[in-house]
């Protein structure tokens, strides 16, 4: 029950950055996998190179750069794409290169270190971290990841809240999801605003990658790859458009991983090892069950339109 | 207009020029490079100087993945090994040059496979990995039906131990291995395990194999898979904290790779459950460094952890082999170095046998060679099925100790159906 109350924080602070962001943007971004893992990083180096074990200095850099990198990115990658004129596909195709050379960049990087520090940064153990409690109640044992889990998790829904509902920023983030043309003629200094949104998506992601440490007992430079999976599962039952079904996926997601599993292990000997296999079945019965994210329009959409015409 | 145009036109040409000088500077570099280094290109066998030849030892190392954290260790085990083989056999009056060619394979069955044909492609018929029995699987039919040699220093899944290919191993088989970890757990008083191990062809095998011995000796024993390659394996543990409850087992046999394995450690030592039981692991976690951890170094002395490895632990060389790996590159060598740098002195003295680089000559030579070489892994003689035929097991611990906090340590042995510790490990 604690690992599926851990999950959902997890997926919560990774995901609902993956949805805010293709919102404002319309890029389906794979580069999201490297914000976890760059987060996760810049905790390992200041760990490894440093002998830092505060987590607030880690997240605090960690989102001040990984939000950099994204902006980087829409700056040098997106954005010209999208003033040639390409297509989603093409925006989205971008973004798998820029997932696979910032993934060799940083095994390039662990190998610097390595040559300097004589440490082992492909794997690096589990941190702990001296400024983060741990907590018992009512005979639970709550660990440093739980903690800083909860407490992210809940930062992030009120400070998204707050933002896209009652400040002039949030309402121009809005604006811009909701009709880019319209938003830009209406004087919302456009690229500002979808730079502001990169630079807060990444930097959330990033601290989900910092308390990833925390948790993890071997992070590694594919740690953010190998939850790709489950981050745009729960992006896809958000539509990558509602914040909210988007948190509901992260609680389904990290309910079918962490109950789901032990239920039908228990009850139906079904083997754990089908774990990814059930999140993979609810990515694709969200994709056929919810156009226009669903496989070519999704299949029941596709069916409704020619019975239509017909 | 014409300005504008002409300047433009100024720009494109001076950044032609630039180019082009670039270009010729580049060329002239790479050609005083490719002379001074005797040749261009990736083919195998190149003079060097009118007398020397130069033989390419292709190696498909798991650089990243759930291996990574062994094979950052194996790139220096390779360096140090074909510095020797080429002083070895500079001193025995050959005029040879042995390379190293790495590539990274992500311990993944694919990347080994594209690795192997990349070496194809460049004529080398001789490769020293993969690490995982899954990827000398997948290597095998393409290795076979195109005569290159194959040498993994640690597939030990005995479903491999298959004559008259072109697989060979430096290691004995888990048919042994699962046998010592059967004892061990029987003699440290385990009589009710649970087996918790990977979804692969190595951890399947080994699983199948500890089964059988453990319930030959009396104990009982259930199995409980997990998916590998996942990010996180918090769920599973969580699944056999229950099993373990439910069942009322009194030790946890873990069959897993680097990076899984300290995360299941990790986890393992939250939980209650599963701190008030003994467990017993496979070699693969050995030498990770994330198992050097507080977190688990502290799981380990609770729970009394013991794992098995491939180990002559009484052999002088493999002393020597670690002094020179400590105080050339402070690293310890982690499980399977000593048969890794052995596969790659084998490999060298086989193609100096053979007399020829190709792939069946070497073969035949590598058994001859195997027959007649001890080294940090012992005596290396092959069996029928081209896998080590005298194998010892170690048993190794985490304990305090070292400049990480913790340390592994090789505390006993394995022989003849008896464990045999040589320390004292957890009070």
């Amino acid at each position: 029950m604690i690992n599926f109350v851990q999950y959902s924080f997890f997926y919560l602070i990774l995901a609902l950055p993956l949805t805010l962001s293709y919102r404002t943007t319309k890029v389906i971004n794979f580069a999201h996998a490297n914000f976890v893992t760059y987060g996760a990083y810049i905790a390992v180096f200041l760990h490894g190179i440093r002998g830092s074990n505060s987590m607030a200095l880690a997240a605090a850099l960690a989102f001040l750069i990984v939000g950099g990198i994204a902006v980087l990115n829409n700056i040098a990658v997106f954005t010209p794409l999208q003033r040639r004129g390409s297509s989603p596909a093409i925006l989205m195709i971008s973004s798998m290169g820029l997932w696979i050379a910032y993934k060799y960049v940083l095994y390039m990087l662990t190998d610097v270190a390595h040559f300097f520090t004589s440490k082992n940064f492909v794997s690096y153990g589990r941190i702990t971290y001296s400024d983060v409690p741990r907590m018992s109640m009512a005979g639970f044992d709550f660990s440093q990841a739980f903690v800083a889990g909860m407490i992210s998790s809940a930062l992030v829904l009120v400070a998204l809240y707050l933002t896209l509902e009652k400040t002039k920023v949030g309402r121009a983030m809005r604006a811009v999801a909701d009709n880019p043309t319209l938003a830009g003629i209406s004087g919302i200094p456009r690229g500002l605003i979808i730079n502001l949104t990169w630079f807060i998506c990444g930097g959330i992601v990033a601290v989900g990658g910092v308390i990833w440490t925390s948790f993890s007992g071997a992070i590694t430079p594919e740690a953010g790859d190998s939850m790709i999976l489950q981050i745009f599962t729960v992006g896809f039952i958000g539509g990558l458009v509602s914040l909210f079904r988007t948190s509901v996926g992260a609680v389904l997601i990290a309910g079918i991983e962490n109950i789901g599993i032990a239920f039908l292990n228990a009850y139906f000997s079904v083997p754990i090892s089908f774990k990814p296999f059930l999140t993979f079945a609810t990515l694709i019965t969200t994709l056929i069950l919810f156009p226009p994210l669903g496989a070519g329009g999704g299949l029941p959409y596709r069916f409704l339109r020619r019975g239509a015409r017909q | 207009m014409f300005y504008e145009v002409f300047q433009a036109l100024a720009l494109d040409v001076k950044l032609v020029a630039l180019v082009v000088v670039a270009l010729v500077i580049g060329l002239a570099a790479g050609y005083g490079l490719a002379a001074s280094i005797g040749g261009v290109g990736g083919a195998v066998t190149v003079t060097v100087t009118p007398e020397k030849k130069v033989y390419s030892i292709g190696l498909t190392l798991p650089l990243s993945g759930e291996l990574s954290s062994i094979g950052k260790i194996w790139e220096k085990v390779v360096q140090l090994a074909i510095e020797d083989l080429n002083n070895e056999a500079s001193a025995y009056g050959f005029k040879v040059e042995f390379r190293s060619v790495i590539l990274d394979d992500g311990t993944v069955e694919e990347k080994a496979l594209q690795n192997v044909q990349s070496f194809a492609q460049q004529g080398i018929k001789v490769v020293i990995g993969p690490a995982a029995s899954a990827q000398v699987k997948v290597v095998k039919s393409y290795a076979d039906s195109n005569k290159i040699l194959i040498i993994s220093p640690s597939s030990t899944a005995p479903t491999l131990a298959i004559p008259n290919d072109f697989v060979f191993r430096t290691v004995g088989s888990d048919a042994g291995q699962a046998r010592a970890l059967a004892t061990l757990a029987y003699y440290e008083g385990a009589r009710k395990v649970v087996i918790f191990h990977r979804n692969d062809e190595y951890g399947n095998a080994f699983a199948d194999f500890f089964k059988d011995y453990f319930e030959d000796m009396g104990g009982s024993s259930s199995r409980l898979a997990y998916q590998t390659g996942l990010s996180d394996y918090a769920s599973e543990v969580a699944t056999l904290a229950s099993r373990v409850q439910t069942e009322g087992a009194d030790g946890v046999i873990l069959i897993a790779f680097d990076t899984d394995g300290a995360n299941i450690l990790s986890h393992a030592a939250e939980s209650d459950v599963l701190s008030r039981i003994r467990w017993f692991i496979s070699e693969g976690p050995h030498g990770a460094e994330e198992l050097l951890s507080p977190t688990v170094g502290q799981f380990a002395s609770k729970v009394k952890l013991y794992g098995t490895r491939p180990l002559f632990i009484a052999n002088p060389l493999y002393a020597d082999f670690k002094e020179r790996l400590v105080s050339r590159f402070g690293l310890e060598p982690g499980v399977f170095s000593e048969n890794l740098y052995d596969a790659i002195k084998l490999a060298g003295w086989a193609i100096l046998r053979a007399g020829t680089y190709d792939g069946e000559a070497i073969r035949s030579a590598l058994v001859v060679v195997a027959k007649t070489y001890y080294g940090p892994s012992g005596w290396t003689a092959f069996d029928g099925a081209g896998d080590k035929a005298q194998q010892d097991y170690g048993i190794w611990a985490i304990v305090p100790g070292g400049p990480k906090g913790y340390q592994f340590k090789d505390v006993g042995l394995y022989e003849r159906n008896t464990i045999i510790f040589t320390e004292e490990t957890y009070k």
